[in-house]
């Protein structure tokens, strides 16, 4: 009985794990078909690899600026929302002010804000004041969307650094600043590293905020695939190759990171 | 001279943690609130940017539209649909693979990195990936399904009554790891006495998972289930990108049917009281989720 249980488990779990990968392999694949084997019924699974969907999104139609656009974005984003945030974490971890914990509670409750609803007025206004369209303007838009995670992570791993150690460091002579560039700053390093691994993933993603803000210039990587879905079908072969680009990076991030990432994701959640 | 040292010490006291939060507040006040603010006024007034210049105050009027328009309840229908189905399966499937796991623990990372590329793959790639998937000729699942012996050339997106759970099952596929990740860290950090316990008292197996496992992973549970809850609730990239509400509204969940006014129509006071409506919604619906959670956690 014990020995068909096993199976059983081991059986389930091979089967999740060949559905979690199948997709992003397949669409490799698709990525380095010719438009003939991108079709053929039945489908092929031994043949000669090309790169011309690559070459054909990259060098004729310069996906790169687009992918340009993301990391720019993305990783800008993520120093605003990890430095904002983090302060605002460490006066949470430490401090008990009035309002504070109301004033916390507001801040993870904006993750709960369906964007959607925020699009439409911060399009008209982004618009006005000419941050429709720009990096600049995505960028605060991501940095305030990624605030309450920021806030949230750091906190939790800020109130696992004992106090007692910058206490001690003031009781020598150090000032607050000191004792937080010297002393918290290293112990937080682990934190920190969770939380923008995850802040420059969400950014990287985004798809909404991208669609409705930005046109020609600013426009990410991730809104420039839809463009391959056009009124006469979609371009298989070529979105592929973009969707591979777009999702490459951030799968590899996620895979050298994934302690990290897996930590941050479920330290808010639970102790220990 | 001690006493107005002792002052500036407890006023800087005072000042210093607020000073820490004010760039925080600062960001989401111009990003969040003032937004919000901006759009309560919209929502007041009739103004559609296919025509700019006729912009008038109307009052509730806007309100009073959305929620007479059928297109809402439907939206509201498909959207709880949903949420439901889609959360239900990802705890099960999640729980699950959480308990398999936490017994047999050799071999976990190789298995979480793979788990993981559902969950940090872009949800546009994710949901063109399926949509390719799902093509009546062409598409993996009919190739599947007829090496299992089932024939067929079935539409899955373009049929009315599959296009919802078809994207539903592309849902799950995207965040049930999230689910697994987190309930598998619950159980990782589990007190080992109540089980011993179970066991000395000779408890069986369900016993053991229905009253002692479950009741001690609430936390973790409540947490996942209000972060998938939220994020169910505002679903948009996949369906976006695999059927845009259709067919025939189908699959058309709040959030789509807002874009389609909104950016599609731009009737801009009608979507910003549309918005608004789903604010009201979702935030008021988590509030005592996040108000809990603080409490209990300090």
């Amino acid at each position: 009985m014990k020995t068909f249980e096993n199976v059983l488990i081991h059986g389930f779990v091979a089967l999740l794990l060949a559905t979690s990968i199948f997709p992003i392999a397949w669409l490799f694949m698709v990525s380095t078909k010719s438009p003939l084997e991108v079709f053929a019924r039945p489908p092929v699974w031994i043949y000669k690899p090309i790169l011309d969907n690559y070459y054909e999104i990259f060098v004729a139609q310069r996906f790169d600026a687009y992918i340009l656009n993301s990391i720019v974005i993305s990783s800008c984003s993520t120093a605003l929302s990890v430095a904002i945030g983090s302060l605002g974490a460490y006066s949470f971890a430490r401090f008990k002010f009035r309002g504070s914990r109301n004033i916390a509670a507001w801040i993870l409750s904006t993750r709960m804000f369906p964007p959607i609803a925020a699009a439409v007025p911060i399009f008209i206004l982004w618009k006005q004041v000419g941050l429709f369209d720009t990096q600049l303007g995505l960028t605060i838009v991501y940095a305030a969307s990624n605030l309450p995670y920021v806030v949230w992570m750091m906190r939790a791993f800020l109130l696992e650094i004992p106090r007692e150690l910058e206490e001690a460091a003031m009781v020598d002579g150090c000032t607050r600043l000191g004792a937080l560039t010297r002393i918290v700053l290293p112990l937080a390093r682990p934190g920190l590293t969770a939380t923008s691994i995850l802040c420059i993933i969400l950014s990287w993603n985004e798809f909404l905020f991208a669609l409705v803000l930005t046109s020609m210039s600013a426009k990410t990587a991730s809104v420039a695939i839809t463009g391959y879905i056009t009124a006469y079908g979609v371009k298989w072969g070529e979105v592929g190759a973009a969707a591979i680009a777009v999702t490459i990076p951030v799968i590899i991030f996620g895979l050298l990171a994934q302690r990290h990432l897996v930590r941050g994701l479920t330290f808010g959640a639970v102790k220990g | 001279m001690l006493k107005s040292f002792g002052d500036k010490q407890h006023h800087n006291k005072n000042l210093f943690p607020f000073l820490l939060i004010v760039p925080s507040l600062a960001l989401l006040l111009a990003v969040n609130i003032f937004p919000l603010i901006y759009s309560l006024f919209l929502s007041f007034e009739s103004w559609s940017l296919v025509k700019p210049g006729d912009r008038s105050f109307v009052g509730l009027r806007n309100y009073v539209e959305v929620l007479t328009n059928p297109a809402f309840a439907e939206a509201l229908n498909k959207t709880l649909i949903f949420t439901a189905v889609a959360i239900i399966s990802e705890f099960l499937i999640g729980f699950a693979l959480a308990v398999a796991l936490s017994h047999n623990l050799k071999g976990v990372g190789a298995i979480r990195s793979v788990i993981l590329m559902p969950l940090v793959m872009t949800p546009v790639v994710t949901g063109l990936v399926w949509r390719f998937m799902y093509n009546p000729e062409y598409g993996m699942i009919n190739y599947f399904l007829n090496l299992l012996g089932i024939s067929t050339t079935h539409a899955w997106l373009g049929d009315t009554s599959t296009a919802l759970p078809a994207v539903i099952l592309v849902d799950v596929w995207e965040n049930t790891p999230f689910v697994f990740l987190i309930l598998l860290a619950g159980l990782q950090a589990l007190p080992r006495e109540p089980f011993e316990a179970a066991q000395i008292d000779g408890a069986s197996r369900w016993t053991t998972l229905t009253c002692v496992t479950l009741p001690l992973l609430k936390p973790a549970i409540l947490v996942a289930l209000l972060i998938r809850t939220v994020d169910a609730l505002k679903v948009f990239d996949i369906i976006y990108v695999m059927t845009m509400g259709g067919p025939a509204a189908a699959t058309e969940t709040l959030s789509i049917l807002t874009y389609r006014f909104g950016f599609l129509r731009f009737d801009m006071g009608y979507t910003a009281a549309l918005s608004y409506i789903i604010v009201l919604i979702i935030v008021l619906a988590s509030q005592p989720f996040v108000r809990s959670f603080f409490v209990s956690e300090t």
